[in-house]
């Protein structure tokens, strides 16, 4: 009875051994291939897409030894979210660092869900806005850090590698492609002037000529004064689409900032009225008949008429109420 | 005509010669534009009182003060023991002195030809007397430039273009409220100086550059300027040696002046930013040597001569400025410097620099704000210079287009740019003017008979009416906006506050005098003062206390201690107290009145600069928000915000107030929610004093208990 009991114990034992052999042979065969998959998506794009059903096999379920960083974003251009795209961008800057680094290895997946390809996992994380970065850990469920706190870090990929150190220890240096636009365009400048310089080098007068430095200088107090440099400085976007009634705002209606679109309304406006006052005073000076300098008269005087009451106007709609009688 | 009212002055002045009648005129009008110039920027004191404006010019009054009482080489050697405690502060070599030297100058001599007069009053009204010295210098300066007429006209836009006034308003006792004088009669004294070549005018253009110099730092953009206008006139083959005297004896002369300022010291010599004026003196020598050989060779000699001069010189010159760069002798270009040429510079790379508004980049409207109609009678000033080029004109398109350069990426160098806008409208205006006023037939029929014979056109009289009206439209518009301008933008000193009352009357606040005075009464006249860095100036020279950080942000890690101090508990902030001996501690607090710019809307910063530092390293700018990341005073708010030192000071008591119809007590104003830490006490501090509208509370900081436990 006792050597029967003890076969069993034995044969209870083996048989134990054998189905979790089977079943940790069968996790470690999901295991490897979930990495050798992510791996080789991976070699093909620094950012994984993923849908809702990869999302929950990849990401959601359990046997991992990978942390994933997730974008849940939209994408689409029918969603409207432009932030969705700097945010991208970003991203792509962090992944392609991660991807080209030397430590690049498989503990460290970027994937992204675009809310049109898997709107149910926006749902089973209870999620109503985009961006956002999660972090999914190789082990347990996110915890509270987990979620990026974009609204006070913001999105840079300096921030993003800072919290993606925090969160997995793994340190991504970021390396932003250099932006060799500017120094092309200035070196095409410069290429463009020193080629004119020298087709035209046996005729320099030019450079002597008031006119076009007049012009030249002309040019930059109508940049200036119309706020081109804190378009350049700030970037705000060319105008403005009222989300409700679908119109188009030209005017920032505040004085705090000013529409792309406005301040070149602004510098024609200028321009205009500068024009307007040139020409009053070349229909005195210039040497033709009467009939022109009539003319030329007329159209100065209604040029600085017209165009300052529209810059008036233009400026009252960012000072509501001026000129405050 | 006023004339018919008083037939005895029309006689008097009816037989005075055309000329004299003309002198007359425009000594009259240069008169009333410098007292416009004075009196538009008296409406601080008429809606206030005879008060120093903000922050800054607290700190020069109080230096002003101790010049005028103990003498300038006391004031020289002065160590500041009332601030930064317990480090305290060179005063003497580390400020610009002009201003107070002016000032206690001006109050010297009034009191010893017996009109007292106390310094606060120099102090308030200095910046008012020194621009309309403005006016009259802006009137000599474009009179060199074109003629008086448009001196005139470019006086009289000066005296109220709100682009200056802002800076210059009765009580606002700053540097810049002399450095523009300084400015402009430095550019007269050199168009002066480069239209005659004389040396009497070079050398008063080197002393009032010395002046300049000695009254602000924006110097460097004259010293830069002049050299450029320099370079342009020789390539433009203008060089002449009416130039190389100007500039020669200018630079020499100037810069060993402008080494005389302690706080400037060899930086003539040494740093980047003058390095342009040097070398345009040494290229002043090369030309001016190279004129007298080429008179002396042969062309061929010469060419020779020449090509290895250039080549020898160059690359000894590049080899010595790469020894002086790598030797550290040069100082590398400052960040300030560079956020001028590229403007996304200071963005990205300085966010000290980014983060104060006076730095901002200028938007349109602010320029139409500042300048009105100056905006567009600029460009056709400027249209009508290039039109007549002369050396003189070349100087002011350079100044104009530089400035208004530097003024759309900084909205603080709108300073820089009015003057000359005003110079180059007034050219403008008055070339119209003169153009159309000859046109109007007021004459006698004799005469249009004969006019009509040689130059006209038909409607001639129309247009030029309609034309002179339009300008006198214009005119009147400016008139009217800079002093609405004047009046509610530029003309509220920030240390009395007002508020529009129910019944639609002013109420002012004047909590900020009433605490400091209540500490200069009520506290030992050793007794050390903790407040965030904003008020150390008012706190010092008013309340004359000592404090432990001021204005003068130069030394981040004690501002840090500070920021640590605010941002902790009690008990741990109670031990940094006792490690600074502070008896006192000062918040501002504006939830009563709504005053939004009070302690806890900059307690952000003041957690993230003591966060900055390693002593501070255990205060984490995350524990101080709730977990959606909001900056909340109300129940949901971090419990570490709500038990800090900063809120239990602005909070004390509060809860128990009620502040608004049909809201709870504790209800806050500011931040438009009940707060959330009510019922509390506190343990090492106790409440000494708080202002009317509970805009400053002052806490004294306990002693140690008796007997430890």
């Amino acid at each position: 009875m006792s050597a029967m009991s003890y076969l069993f114990t034995v044969l209870a034992l083996l048989i134990c051994i054998s189905v979790t052999d089977s079943v940790y042979k069968k996790k470690e065969d999901s295991l490897s291939d979930k990495v050798s998959q992510l791996t080789e998506w991976n070699n093909k794009k620094s950012v994984i897409r993923l849908t809702g059903d990869k999302f929950r096999e990849l990401v959601k379920t359990p046997p991992k030894n990978y942390s994933v960083i997730v974008m849940l974003t939209a994408l689409q251009s029918k969603r409207q979210c432009s932030v969705c795209k700097q945010a991208n961008d970003e991203y792509l800057i962090l992944a392609n660092s991660w991807r080209y680094s030397q430590q690049f290895s498989d503990r460290l997946f970027f994937t992204m869900v675009d809310y049109d390809e898997g709107p149910d996992v926006f749902q089973s994380l209870k999620l109503n806005t985009a961006p956002v970065f999660m972090h999914f850990p190789a082990k347990g469920k996110p915890k509270k850090g987990d979620t990026m706190d974009i609204h006070r870090v913001g999105f840079a990929a300096e921030q993003i590698a800072r919290w993606v150190q925090e969160r997995t220890d793994i340190q991504v240096r970021v390396f932003r492609p250099p932006n060799y636009s500017g120094t092309l365009a200035l070196a095409l400048l410069f290429s463009l002037i020193g080629g004119l310089l020298y087709l035209k080098r046996n005729n320099l007068e030019f450079l002597y000529n008031k006119t076009s430095w007049g012009i030249g200088a002309l040019a930059i107090i109508f940049a200036m004064t119309s706020g081109q440099m804190w378009n350049h400085i700030r970037g705000p976007p060319l105008m403005h689409k009222n989300p409700q009634t679908g119109q188009m705002h030209y005017v920032h209606a505040s004085s705090q900032g000013q529409f792309i679109m406005e301040t070149y309304i602004v510098m024609l406006l200028n321009t205009a009225v500068v024009v307007g006052f040139i020409m009053l005073n070349e229909a005195h000076t210039m040497k033709s008949d009467g009939r022109k300098k009539r003319i030329m008269a007329l159209v100065g005087l209604g040029c600085v008429a017209i165009f300052f009451s529209l810059l008036l106007s233009v400026f009252r709609s960012k000072y509501q109420g001026y000129p405050y009688r | 005509m006023k004339t018919s009212s008083a037939p005895f002055g029309a006689g008097w002045l009816l037989r005075m010669s055309p000329q004299k009648q003309d002198t007359l005129l425009k000594l009259m009008i240069l008169t009333i534009a410098a007292v416009l110039a004075f009196s538009t920027r008296l409406f601080s004191v008429l809606q206030f009182e005879s008060v120093i404006h903000e922050f800054d010019p607290y700190f020069n009054y109080r230096t002003t003060l101790f010049l005028a009482e103990k003498g300038f080489y006391n004031f020289h050697n002065w160590f500041d023991d009332r601030a930064w405690y317990p480090l305290g502060r060179i005063i003497g070599g580390t400020i610009y002195p002009g201003l107070m030297v002016t000032s206690a100058a001006i109050y010297n001599i009034l009191n010893f030809i017996n009109i007292t007069i106390n310094v606060r009053n120099v102090c308030v009204f200095l910046a008012p007397l020194f621009a309309s010295f403005t006016t009259v210098v802006t009137y000599l300066f474009t009179r060199e430039l074109k003629d008086a007429g448009a001196g005139l006209v470019a006086a009289s836009m000066l005296a109220i273009v709100p682009g200056y006034i802002s800076r210059s308003v009765a009580g606002s006792y700053d540097n810049e409220g002399i450095a523009i004088f300084c400015m402009l009669l430095t550019y007269t004294l050199w168009v002066k100086a480069a239209k005659t070549g004389s040396l009497f005018w070079s050398v008063l253009c080197a002393l009032a550059y010395f002046y300049m110099v000695s009254s602000w730092g924006g110097y460097v953009f004259l010293i830069n300027l002049i050299p450029l206008h320099v370079l342009i006139l020789m390539f433009t083959g203008r060089f002449s040696h009416r130039i190389y005297v100007a500039y020669s004896s200018v630079y020499c002369i100037g810069t060993i002046l402008s080494m005389q300022i302690a706080f400037v010291g060899f930086q003539p010599v040494q740093s980047s930013e003058h390095m342009a004026a040097l070398g345009v003196f040494g290229l002043c020598q090369i030309h001016a040597f190279v004129d007298y050989l080429r008179s002396k060779l042969s062309v061929e000699q010469f060419n020779l001569l020449f090509k290895s001069l250039v080549l020898i010189s160059g690359s000894v010159m590049f080899g010595a400025a790469a020894v002086a760069t790598a030797a550290g002798k040069i100082s590398p270009w400052t960040g300030r410097f560079y956020s001028l040429l590229d403007p996304s510079y200071a963005k990205n790379n300085i966010p000290i620099i980014a983060s104060v508004s006076e730095h901002q980049p200028t938007a349109w409207s602010s320029f139409y704000f500042d300048l009105q109609l100056l905006v567009f009678m600029f460009p056709v000033g400027l249209y009508y210079c290039f039109s007549k080029l002369t050396d003189a004109n070349i100087f002011i398109i350079i100044y104009g287009v530089t400035s208004i350069y530097f003024s759309g990426v900084m909205v603080r160098l709108m300073l820089v740019l009015a003057p000359v806008m005003c110079i180059l409208s007034g050219i403008g205006v008055s070339s119209v003017l003169n153009t159309y006023m000859k046109n109007l037939d007021v004459s006698t029929k004799k005469d249009k008979k004969q006019k009509k014979s040689d130059n006209t056109y038909p409607l001639k009289n129309e247009i030029a009416t309609g034309v002179i009206m339009i300008m006198t439209s214009f005119l009147i518009m400016y008139t009217f906006h800079c002093t609405w301008v004047t009046s509610e933008a530029y003309s509220s000193p920030s240390i009395v506050l007002t508020a529009r009352g129910g019944d639609n009357g002013k109420i002012i606040f004047d909590d900020f005098r009433e605490a400091y005075y209540w500490l200069r009464q009520n506290t030992h006249y050793n007794a050390k003062i903790m407040s965030w860095w904003d008020y150390g100036y008012q706190i010092t020279a008013i309340a004359n206390r000592t404090v432990l950080v001021d204005n003068n942000t130069w030394n981040n890690t004690h501002i840090s201690r500070v920021g640590q101090a605010m941002a902790s508990t009690e008990d741990k902030a109670y031990e940094i107290m006792r490690e600074l001996d502070v008896d006192y501690v000062l918040v501002i607090f504006g939830g009563l009145t709504g005053y939004s710019s009070d302690d806890i809307n900059k307690f952000l910063w003041m957690v993230r600069i003591g966060g900055s530092t390693d002593r501070g390293s255990h205060i984490k700018e995350a524990d101080y928000y709730t977990p959606q990341g909001e900056f909340r005073v109300d129940k949901d708010g971090s419990p570490i915000l709500l038990n800090c030192l900063m809120y239990k000071m602005c909070y004390y008591r509060f809860g128990s107030v009620y502040t608004e119809g049909g809201k709870p007590t504790g209800y806050d104003r500011v931040r438009n929610t009940e707060i959330g830490n009510k019922d509390f006490e506190l343990e090492v501090l106790e409440e000494a004093y708080t202002t009317e509208h509970w805009l400053v509370r002052i806490y004294k900081v306990k002693n140690l208990e008796n007997r430890g436990i």
